[in-house]
């Protein structure tokens, strides 16, 4: 009986696990390997040895830590908004209303347009039409260029990010709010729970499961975030938004050192998964089991 | 029963595993296209391998695959234009190098980028074509002809003739008074934009370019033995950046879009920009310009180099390789291809073989120059690799942003930033 | 007054989904604009509405070539994620032990790693195994699936995994000793109790495939194995874009996506596992 469940636990798992693990964890362990080479990513050139050298480095590059506070700043204002917001949207359009299936599709478009060209899309928006709106209404301290704020260009990207993952967080919360039953939410009605009462005391407790895959989405999601930064501001104004995987990129092809950035990667790896995967244990300890 | 649903479970995995694998399958490009046998065609050209052929010039792609069809009409022979977006071509280069997955020609920017990839270079310098290259203007390394020049570019001042005349552009002084008057009347002298090249990568050469000798000069920045702050070209070059910032449109608000726009619709008097700038005023009416010096310390004349050129991957076969020589002796003998390279690319050529007719009033410019010898090299291609995007742009926009910030301390952060690129 | 404060709310709801959306106006109009107008005024309407644009970018894309290649990769991506990635979840839900934990926490982990960090690595890997098992990794469409499928589990096991949670196991059990192997009990009583979230993952993972730019771009070089999305690398040269073709390109490339999306969330419906709680 304990070899057969064996047996079926590697036919269920083992197909994704085997390309799972030729196409990332490999990569991956190839990459750590690479975070102890000095080398500059070419490879006919020579790979040395230098130990503990790159990480070393790392702690000297006052830029990696600026980014890396950009990154963790964006990213819990990112998970609060996103969150927020997609939450927000997943109640509205499954309350019943006459519009809510196009809201739905609405909502969910601009998680439609690739990160690149969002980005310069919304580069007009905080150019053009922020510039048109500041002159027609005179609030001028709320609408002007934020992408050359070294203060406001990162809320800005927030923004931007928020619009384009709140649709992405709304589909998974619908998934879950679809999953309540009906039943309970009409019982605790019908005993007179206002509507406050019943999100917080049944429907939130019941979507645990959702907040955590939509908390740990964002988280990732953030982290991560390249393209949006790449075409909304590159980094700039003088570095304010650059992002870690702009620094990670620019460290392995803007100045060919392939070993440092590398080991940026590592090191902001480890303190990442431990942060988020306390995230998840958190969360997961207050998901109830029906 | 159960051990029919046991097989089937098995039987299902394999399958999807197998038809992952199978649904891949011929268009293996390195092992293929061994159709080389030598049969010869109608012009008496020889039957070549299929080679690919990849670089970074979005503009040209469409007519890079156009003279790819003509061609296979002329030769019979097979090339695969690949395609990238501008910014990602080096990146997608260097990976598709990594796993073996080569192009059989690539084109390279000059300067540390050519640096960085020269083990892939195959050595042309015994190849017919490269007897033509202009002198000086074949892409060398280590003293052997490793690239052909896609052409000329070339940048300076461009400006509307209706509103600036370059008799009035001269030094500083003169500069500075030009570009009052034209605040004055509500116009924008000179216009900078945010993207890195066009706000400090093409101006900061300049200075660079007048030096004795600017590879010596950019050695010595880089050990740390010179400082841009103690230099005099520098330092003119930083009151220029003043006026530039006291006198126009902040750099920073403005994109290479709106910059070539407002010139296009007279609010803009001059834009530092190159002759590939031209394309971007086609949907305006027309206008008449010119390009002239940015007199930066009594500088006289346009910055004008190669960009980069076509090399040849040595990784590839040698019928690949053979088969590339062959396309670049097409492409610079035939008429075809010196149509094409002229009419399509709109290159300026660097060849001495193919006349240069019908440029627009830009590539003119930079055509002049060149043939006069009224040049400056282009000193930023020998800059430490990634610093103009890293490091020089966030200390310029610094400047820009920040209207307290002296020419003099811009210099300083300058020369911070470059310590920090350098080491 | 219930019915007129619904009807309120509901053109609210209208209303709030239309200001959403006010990006993708800005790239609709711009799709139809030369270049001098949208440096004029980049919100305003166009001065005529002419297809041009839409027609040189759909020439210039290969438009039904890259559908089809774009459609061949994605439908097969999400068919091997979906069948796989439930069939993990669900295994690993139901497996109480070090590797089932294991194996959950490396999917989960590693969805923190910037793709940049991987690429030149996973080239490498490519290239080992096609030099030494002689498996087409690269340039292939069927390679490129493969890497889509690595690279997605993650996501789709974590959603699974979630979902699978709130399933009663009874059933199962139940099922089990009627007699139904492993296989059986999952594809026949598992399996559609995931519905909602098969169709959820199925959307995302859609999304992600369609729109990906960086692997296909660094695993597919042949002009005939485009993605849609490669093609539109013609609109985007190193310091501008041809805005009106990239604009026209991309409405082309979402439209299809939109459809989709309309279609498959009308199977989101509510109640599942309903039935089963009681």
């Amino acid at each position: 009986m304990k070899r057969k469940d064996r047996l079926w636990f590697g036919l269920f798992t083992m197909p994704l696990f085997l390309i799972f693990t030729t196409v990332v964890i490999i990569p991956f362990i190839i990459g750590i390997a690479y975070s102890f080479i000095s080398w500059d990513g070419i490879p006919a050139n020579p790979k040395v040895f230098v130990g503990l050298d790159n990480y070393v480095t790392i702690f000297h590059d006052q830029r990696f830590f600026t980014s890396a506070g950009n990154t963790i700043k964006f990213t819990l204002l990112a998970l609060i908004s996103v969150n927020l917001l997609g939450l927000t949207f997943s109640l509205l359009v499954t309350s019943g209303l006459r519009t809510s299936k196009l809201a739905r599709t609405l909502f969910f478009m601009p998680n439609l347009i690739g990160g690149l060209i969002l980005g310069y899309i919304w580069k007009f928006i905080f150019t053009d039409a922020f510039k048109f709106l500041g002159g027609q209404t005179g609030l001028d301290g709320i609408f002007f260029n934020w992408l050359i704020n070294p203060n406001f260009a990162l809320y800005a990207l927030v923004i931007v990010f928020t619009w384009q993952m709140a649709g992405y967080t709304m589909i998974i919360y619908i998934a879950g709010l679809q999953g309540i039953p009906d039943e309970l939410l009409e019982a605790a009605k019908v005993d007179g729970a206002s509507l406050w009462h019943r999100l917080t005391k049944i429907t939130f407790p019941l979507l645990m499961p959702s907040f955590t895959i939509c908390f740990f989405m964002t988280l990732s999601g953030a982290f991560k975030i390249y393209d949006v930064n790449l075409s909304l501001t590159n980094g700039g104004p003088v570095h304010s938004t650059e992002m870690f995987a702009m620094n990670i990129f620019n460290e392995i092809f803007g100045y060919g050192h392939y070993g440092i950035g590398q080991a940026k990667a590592i090191l902001f790896f480890l303190i990442v998964a431990l942060v988020t995967l306390t995230q998840v244990v958190i969360t997961k300890k207050k998901e109830v089991q029906m | 029963m159960k051990k029919t649903k046991k097989a089937f479970g098995f039987l299902a995995t394999m399958v999807l595993i197998a038809s992952l694998v199978a649904c891949g399958g011929k268009t293996d490009n390195n092992s293929a296209n061994s159709g080389a046998d030598g049969s010869n065609t109608a012009a008496g050209t020889e039957k070549q391998a299929k080679i690919s052929l990849f670089q970074s010039k979005v503009e040209i792609a469409g007519a890079l695959e156009e003279l790819a069809n003509k061609y296979k009409e002329e030769t019979g022979n097979e090339i695969d234009v690949w395609g990238s977006a501008g910014d990602s071509y080096i990146t997608q280069l260097q990976a598709k190098m990594a796993a073996n997955e080569g192009p059989t020609i690539f084109s390279i920017a000059n300067g540390a980028e050519a640096e960085k990839f020269k083990s892939y270079y195959y050595d042309m310098s015994n190849e017919d074509y490269v007897k033509n290259i202009a002198p000086n203007m074949a892409l060398e390394v280590d003293g052997k002809v490793v690239g052909v020049p896609t052409g000329v570019e070339g940048f300076g001042l461009v400006y509307n003739k209706s509103l600036v005349d370059p008799k009035d552009v001269t030094d500083l002084a003169s500069f500075t008074k030009f570009m009052d008057s034209m605040k004055g009347q509500g116009i924008n002298g000179l216009s900078l934009s945010q993207e890195a090249y066009f706000l400090i990568g093409h101006i900061l050469n300049t200075p660079f370019a007048v030096q004795a000798d600017p590879i010596d000069y950019i050695d010595k920045l880089n050990k740390g033995e010179v400082k841009m702050a103690d230099t005099k070209e520098f330092q003119e070059f930083a009151k220029f950046m003043e006026v530039i910032r006291q006198d126009s449109v902040n750099p920073m608000e403005v994109t290479y879009d709106t910059q070539m726009g407002d010139f296009a619709t007279g609010k803009t008097a001059m834009v530092h920009q190159g002759n590939w700038s031209y394309g971007m005023l086609a949907d305006y009416d027309d206008l008449d310009i010119g390009m002239m010096p940015l007199p930066i310390a009594g500088n006289n004349k346009l910055s004008v180099d190669i960009p980069g050129g076509w090399v040849i991957n040595n990784g590839a076969k040698p019928e690949e390789i053979k088969a590339a020589n062959a396309f670049l002796n097409w492409l610079y003998n035939s008429e075809t291809g010196k149509n094409t390279i002229i009419n399509e690319f709109k290159f300026i050529p660097a060849m001495t073989n193919i006349e240069a007719d019908g440029l627009d009033p830009l590539s003119q410019a930079v055509f002049e120059a060149t043939k006069n010898g009224d040049t400056i090299p282009w000193a930023n291609n020998y800059f430490p690799e990634g610093i103009i995007v890293n490091d020089l742009t966030p200390a310029t926009a610094e400047f820009f942003l920040d209207a307290g910030m002296t020419g003099e301390q811009y210099l300083k952060n300058l020369d911070e930033a470059w310590a920090r690129a350098a080491k | 007054m219930r019915r007129t404060s619904k009807a309120i709310a509901s053109i609210l709801l209208a209303l709030l989904a239309l200001i959403f959306l006010s990006p993708i106006y800005i790239m609709l109009v711009n799709s139809f604009k030369t270049r001098a107008e949208l440096y004029n005024n980049a919100l305003a309407l166009p001065e005529s509405f002419s297809l041009q644009y839409f027609e040189s970018a759909m020439k210039k894309m290969n438009f039904l070539t890259v559908l089809g290649n774009s459609t061949f990769v994605t439908v097969l991506t999400v068919i091997f994620v979906v069948i796989l990635s439930s069939m993990t979840a669900w295994m690993l839900v139901r497996t109480d032990n070090k590797l089932s934990k294991l194996m959950f926490m490396a999917f989960i982990s590693t969805m923190l790693i910037p793709f940049q960090t991987l690429m030149m690595p996973l080239m490498q890997v490519m290239d080992w195994i096609r030099t030494n098992l002689h498996i087409p990794m690269l340039n292939t469409h069927g390679g490129l699936i493969f890497m889509n499928v690595g690279f997605h589990a993650s996501i789709a096991v974590f959603l699974y995994h979630g979902f699978i949670k709130s399933i009663p196991i009874a059933l199962e059990e139940a099922a089990t000793l009627d007699g139904c192997s492993k296989f059986g009990v999952f594809w026949r009583i598992v399996f559609p109790m995931l519905k909602t979230i098969t169709i959820t993952v199925a959307i995302l993972d859609v999304i992600s495939t369609w729109n990906d730019y960086l692997l296909p771009s660094l695993t597919l070089s042949d002009k005939g194995l485009r993605t849609i999305q490669l093609s539109t690398f013609y609109f985007f040269g190193e310091f501008t874009i041809v805005w009106n073709q990239a604009m026209a390109g991309l409405t082309l490339t979402i439209i299809p996506v939109v459809i989709f999306y309309a279609v498959a969330q009308k199977y989101i419906i509510k109640g599942i596992a309903e039935g089963a709680v009681k």
